[in-house]
Formats: C-alpha cells, sequence, structure tokens
C-alpha cells in the first residue's frame, strides 16, 4: 500500500514522562509507528491512554512537566523535488526557530473544542491571516484573498462575512470548518486531527469527516485522527493504532483490526460498543477500569483487566510481536520466549 | 398555535391501561431580553407543541441535535422549568393523575421523589464539598423520607445496588473516577425508589469500556426497581441500545416517534432518515455504502424558525408544501407517529441490519 518513498512521519519507541510532585507518569512508554503520505492512521484508545500527548509531541508542544524522554520523532521534509531532508523533530528545541517553521507549515493540527481553541479576541480571518504570514512572503491582501478562498473551500457559506466576525458568532460545526481552513492555509503535509468531531452532532460529524477526507484526497495529505469512537474509525482509517496506558497494543490495517483482532483489549474494546445495526442485548464489559497513572499496574498494564490474563503478565512487560508484515500486537500471549522461561521454572 | 396534536389520537393508542407519564401539547418559550428595561424582543421556542406518552416500565428514547429542545423536554417533566403551555399528566401510585405543569411548588415536593434525574457531567453534578453520604441522602433529608437511623441503611443499600462499596460513603467525589461519579449520581437518583427516572446524556461523557458497564447497570437496576425511563441523548447507538420506543426531535418540535426498530430499520421523517445515514458503523467493511445522505445547512435557529415544516430547507424531498403549511403529528399506524406531509409517499432507507 505504501512504500518508503512517501514516509511521512516515523516514530520510533517514543517515550514521554510527565514529572509531578506524586511521581512520574508514564503517559506515552514506547510507542512506534509511521505515516505515509496520503493515508490516514487513525490512533484509538481510552481517556488518559496518551493518545493526544503522542500527538502534541509530534509538534513539540507537550505540556510541562511532560518531557520526552527517549525514542525519536523524524519528519521526512520535502525540500526540493527529489530531495528529502530528514529533520529530528524529538531533538529540536521546543521553542526553537525549527520547530516554529514546522508547525503550521509542514504540520498542523485540528483540535478537540473549536471553542477554546480559536482566540476570542481577533476576528477569524485574522487568525489565519496571521498563519498565512508567517510562514510564506505573501502581504495582507495576498492573506486576505488566500483567507477567503480557504474559507469557501472548507464550505463555510457567506466568506465575506465570516472573515470578519469573530468565533463566537459561529456555530461548532461552522469554528470547527474555520480550524481547518487554518491548519490547511499552509499546504500541510500531515494532518493532526485530536477528536475534531466528538464535540459536533452526528449530522456535522459525517459533513467533517468528508471535509478532511476530500481534502486528503486533494492534498494527499497524511492524516493522523485521534478518536475514541470506533465507529469513525472504521470509516476513515487506512491503519489503526489501539492504544492502552501508554502502548500502541495493536498496530494494523482497519480490515484487520476489526475483523480478525488479536490483542485482548482491542478483541473486548469492540464486542462492548453498542451498535446502531444490533438489536437489544447485554453489552459485553471490560471488568473495572483505566488505572490511575500513578498506579500503573506492572508487567502488562492491562493484565488486572484482561479475560486471557496469564501468571507472568504481571512480571514481564509485553514486547511488541509482529504476527505479519502489517500486524503488530503487544501481548505476552504470542511472545513464546517469554513464556517459556517461566514453563520451565515452574516444572 | 392554530394548529394541535390530535391529543385524543396519542393517548387513545395508549395500549396497556393509562401511561404513567403523559405530556400534552408541552411548550416551553424562553424570552429574549433586550436592553436594560428588559423588553422582550422574541422567544426561543425551545420545545413548541410536543406530545408522548411513556408506559411504566418502559424505556423511551429521546434524541435529536444539539439545541433541538430534548433536554428542556426533560427538565419541564421534572419541573426545574415550569412549562409555558400544555400539560404533563403524571398517574400516582394510586392510579389518580395530577397535571404537574400545573401544581404549584409546595405540592411538586411530594413528586419530587417519584420522578428523579441523572445528569451528564459526572464532574459538575456533584457537590465537591460534600462526601458521598450526604450527596446520596440528601434528598431523604430535605423531603423527611426517614429517620436518620435508616438513612444510612438506605445509601448503604443503594451503593451497593449500583456496584459501590458502602465502605467508601465518607470519601469526596474527587477521590472516584468519572465511571465511580456516574454511579454515585445515579444513586442519588433512585435512593427514593423513584418511579420515573429521566436521563439526560448520563453515559455521554464516559469512555467506552465504562459506558457499557453503565449501560448494562442502568438495564439491571431497571428490572430490578421497576424503573421507568426518558432516555436523553444524541447518541443514536447508544439509544438503539437501551429504548423500546423512540422519539426524535427538530428544533423543538416533536419530527417522529416510533418502536425502536421500527425507527431505525424503517424511517418515515426524512430528518430520521439523514440522521441514521450520519451514524457511523463501526464496521469497515460496510464503508463505502451508497446512498448516503448529507444534510447541507445548519440547525435552524429556534428563535427565527423557518416557514412551514421547520425541516425543509435542508430536506432532498421537500416540496412546496413544505413551505407553506406545518405538518401534524400523524399515526401512519402501529403507533408510528411521524410529521410529515409525505411520509406514506417517501420510500427512505433505515440503517442496514448487520
Amino acid at each position: 500500500m505504501a512504500d518508503n518513498n512517501n514516509l511521512l512521519v516515523q516514530v520510533e519507541d517514543l517515550k514521554i514522562h510527565f514529572f509531578t510532585n506524586e511521581g512520574i507518569v508514564r503517559a506515552v512508554d514506547g510507542v512506534t509507528f509511521d505515516i505515509h503520505s496520503g493515508e490516514t492512521l487513525c490512533m484509538v484508545g481510552e481517556s488518559g491512554c496518551g493518545k493526544s500527548v503522542t500527538a502534541r509531541a509530534l509538534l513539540q508542544i507537550v505540556h510541562r512537566p511532560g518531557k520526552i524522554v527517549d525514542g525519536s520523532i523524524v519528519l521526512y521534509r520535502q525540500k526540493s523535488h527529489d530531495q528529502i531532508e530528514k529533520v529530528r523533530i524529538s531533538d529540536l528545541e521546543p521553542k526553537g526557530r525549527e520547530i516554529r517553521s514546522i508547525r503550521g507549515k509542514d504540520i498542523s493540527m485540528i483540535f478537540q473544542e473549536p471553542m477554546t481553541s480559536l482566540s476570542p479576541m481577533y476576528t477569524v480571518g485574522n487568525q489565519i491571516m496571521e498563519t498565512i504570514m508567517l510562514h510564506t512572503k505573501a502581504d495582507k491582501n495576498q492573506a486576505r484573498a488566500r483567507t477567503l478562498e480557504l474559507l469557501e473551500f472548507v464550505g463555510i457559506p457567506r466568506p465575506n462575512r465570516i472573515i470578519d466576525e469573530y468565533p463566537f458568532r459561529l456555530s461548532g460545526g461552522m469554528r470547527q470548518r474555520a480550524m481547518i481552513a487554518m491548519a490547511l492555509s499552509c499546504n500541510p503535509r500531515l494532518l493532526i486531527a485530536d477528536e475534531p468531531t466528538t464535540a459536533l452532532d452526528v449530522t456535522t460529524q459525517a459533513q467533517i469527516i468528508d471535509l478532511i477526507q476530500g481534502l486528503q484526497k486533494d492534498y494527499d495529505m497524511g492524516v493522523l485522527f485521534i478518536t475514541h469512537d470506533l465507529g469513525v474509525v472504521a470509516e476513515i482509517a487506512d491503519r489503526v493504532a489501539v492504544m492502552y496506558l501508554g502502548n500502541v497494543v495493536e498496530y494494523s490495517d482497519v480490515y484487520t483490526i476489526f475483523n480478525d483482532p488479536q490483542h485482548p483489549y482491542t478483541q473486548s474494546l469492540l464486542r462492548s460498543i453498542p451498535k446502531v445495526t444490533a438489536t437489544r442485548e447485554k453489552l459485553e464489559v471490560i471488568r473495572g477500569m483505566v488505572p490511575s497513572p500513578f498506579r500503573r499496574p506492572s508487567g502488562c498494564p492491562f493484565h488486572p483487566r484482561c479475560p486471557k490474563a496469564m501468571p507472568i503478565c504481571s512480571e514481564i512487560e509485553p514486547k511488541t510481536i509482529s504476527l505479519t508484515e502489517n500486524h503488530q500486537v503487544h501481548c505476552l500471549l504470542f511472545d513464546e520466549d517469554a513464556k517459556k522461561p517461566v514453563r520451565e521454572m515452574a516444572s | 398555535m392554530t394548529e394541535q396534536t390530535p391529543q385524543s389520537q396519542l393517548s387513545s393508542t395508549a395500549t396497556n391501561g393509562k401511561p404513567l407519564l403523559e405530556v400534552r401539547n408541552l411548550k416551553m418559550y424562553f424570552p429574549i431580553v433586550k436592553g436594560i428595561f428588559g423588553k422582550i424582543s422574541g422567544y426561543v421556542k425551545a420545545a413548541d407543541d410536543v406530545s408522548f406518552y411513556i408506559q411504566s416500565g418502559e424505556t423511551l428514547g429521546l434524541v435529536g441535535e444539539s439545541g433541538c429542545g430534548k433536554t428542556t423536554v426533560g427538565r419541564c417533566i421534572v419541573r426545574a422549568y415550569k412549562p409555558t403551555d400544555g400539560s404533563i399528566v403524571y398517574q400516582r401510585a394510586d392510579e389518580t393523575t395530577v397535571d404537574l405543569a400545573k401544581v404549584d411548588s409546595k405540592e411538586l415536593q411530594t413528586y419530587r421523589k417519584d420522578i428523579r434525574m441523572i445528569f451528564q457531567d459526572p464532574y459538575s453534578s456533584l457537590n465537591p464539598r460534600m462526601n458521598v453520604f450526604e450527596i446520596i441522602s440528601e434528598v431523604l433529608r430535605v423531603n423527611e423520607l426517614c429517620s436518620p437511623k435508616e438513612m444510612e441503611y438506605m445509601v448503604a443499600h443503594i451503593m451497593e445496588q449500583c456496584g459501590l462499596r458502602p465502605e467508601y460513603m465518607r470519601r469526596y467525589p474527587h477521590a472516584f473516577s468519572g465511571g465511580e461519579r456516574q454511579r454515585i449520581g445515579i444513586a442519588r437518583a433512585l435512593v427514593t425508589s423513584p418511579r420515573l427516572v429521566v436521563c439526560d446524556e448520563a453515559v455521554s461523557g464516559l469512555d467506552v469500556s465504562v459506558r457499557a458497564q453503565i449501560l448494562n447497570l442502568m438495564e439491571d437496576l431497571r428490572r430490578e426497581m421497576n424503573l421507568t425511563y426518558l432516555f436523553i441523548s444524541h447518541d443514536l447507538s447508544v439509544i438503539r441500545h437501551i429504548c423500546d420506543r423512540v422519539a426524535v426531535m427538530y428544533v423543538g418540535k416533536l419530527v417522529e416517534l416510533a418502536d425502536a426498530n421500527a425507527l431505525y430499520t424503517n424511517p418515515l421523517h426524512p430528518y430520521t432518515e439523514s440522521l441514521m445515514s450520519a451514524v457511523p458503523i463501526p464496521n469497515p467493511n460496510l464503508r463505502d455504502r451508497k446512498n448516503r445522505i448529507r444534510l447541507e445547512g445548519e440547525v435552524a435557529d429556534p428563535s427565527n424558525p423557518p416557514s412551514g415544516c421547520y425541516f425543509h430547507p435542508r430536506c432532498r424531498y421537500a416540496k412546496e408544501r413544505c413551505s407553506t403549511e406545518t405538518p401534524v403529528l400523524r399515526d401512519l399506524g402501529d403507533h408510528h407517529f411521524v410529521a410529515c406531509h409525505f411520509a406514506d409517499e417517501l420510500e427512505l432507507t433505515g440503517v442496514r441490519m448487520a
């Protein structure tokens, strides 16, 4: 599906820890994935699994006291026609000149709450023009013309009027469109969408998803889409990374994840969602709840809730096992090497 | 309002005896105040001529997009709002009826323990300065429903039923996770052994795995305590899972009301059809569904709604009649109510069953 020529971002063994007064929170604990241009990678998981923090790390905007402690994020940036430059984002200074030239230009981001992520003090047009003028040599008039073009492009009616409106005058769907217009203003190679439709109604959600997919096709963008809604994942993803407590527990293409999931967490998660197509029956549940980040269970963090837990699960941290070339699972059930010595010791 | 929903028709369809609650032509208008003299310049018609009934023991779902008035209807039923017009007929345990829309606040107290509410946000709906015992027992104390001695027993009992450990009674809400807080909210609503529970987006703020636990808990409690739910949500999958019958609202009006199966597989209102078509289905093999409907435009402004049928500017089947004449909610057989002029002519598609 995707060859190495259009590799966009490669994340390897990324670890982000939060150093708080109560202790160290391992928010992201060894995450590996890559994104190619033109594809959609969905990151899915419950709250606190580290999906948003991972996304923010790609732009070096992890909140304090969070810090990237290990691993690498490499951006493959097109310099000229056939020259590709490797930028190690994980090594860049968060306030440095270089990362600022990437933010909004090569990688841009849309957030969940369009009300809090747009400034209430400036007009919509003003905020979009700022990005354009920062990254290109456009003057004010050119930037305004481009902004009008963008607003029309994302389906905002009467862009001539909306460009001078303040965000509070727009509805949720319109604000999200304005946010998308801003994100697209400099033709990014990668769009990070952090729960962009969670606060929206289903009909608006469908419109926004159509919009993002259409734009992706037009610009051949890579999209990192973060959500907790498995329905949305099934509709848009090419590949899926399922996260639980800072680990990618399963990573594969969307059809494998939904039709043949291997990790017990993915399996339980899929069975616990009420389906619009199914009749009334009792839902299967995952027992217990996501543990507090300060009391991360030993071994595999999912073992206290796992229906298939083995005794060794509380002792050994699982490694990522490749079942096939594009199907990785982070689980001891598939790790024959880890299971063996324990059996020998027991006998 | 000149048109009235034929209420005789609606009530006569209540088959198994009298319904537990019957809402008739409920109207809730909020004034828009302008200037320092408080001049009223218009009204937001949050609920406009809404009629439905709830049978004892059933779960009625109320769906719609944000701002459609579903929460307003729920709040009118618990009488957090005094409706502008219309009646809310509640059947007491001794089978006599009372109109909750008309009674004064003193008399209302006697019904506060019968009709309870579960809220959406488990973080803001619990007072952080009260411990769990105080939160759950407040309603018992205020309404003097039991002696202080019994109180502790009742709170412990309901906590256990809701899957909470009674030992944690003296802890404060911050010590609990989102799912546990929602359980506290449910325990608070159920401690008075209510007959009707209004659940306003009760599972919307929860994680997938916790949501499944809470949905199962609510279903178990419904059976054990013989509860009746009015379940308000924007999540069509959740509604499908928990409800017997479903009502769809659009800009303050009820547009369709039917048995859940009939509504999902065979919708009769174009708005319901477009809602069904917008629901993401967690099955990638179905992603290339054809004939997907994408609604254009935005939800109408309830203070300045369009003429005729409120949905006509976004409706792909709209004809001239739709912009002039307001459709009336009518029964098309099998208690399937719909407010659309062309409901019997249109061929609409519902959710494809897996």
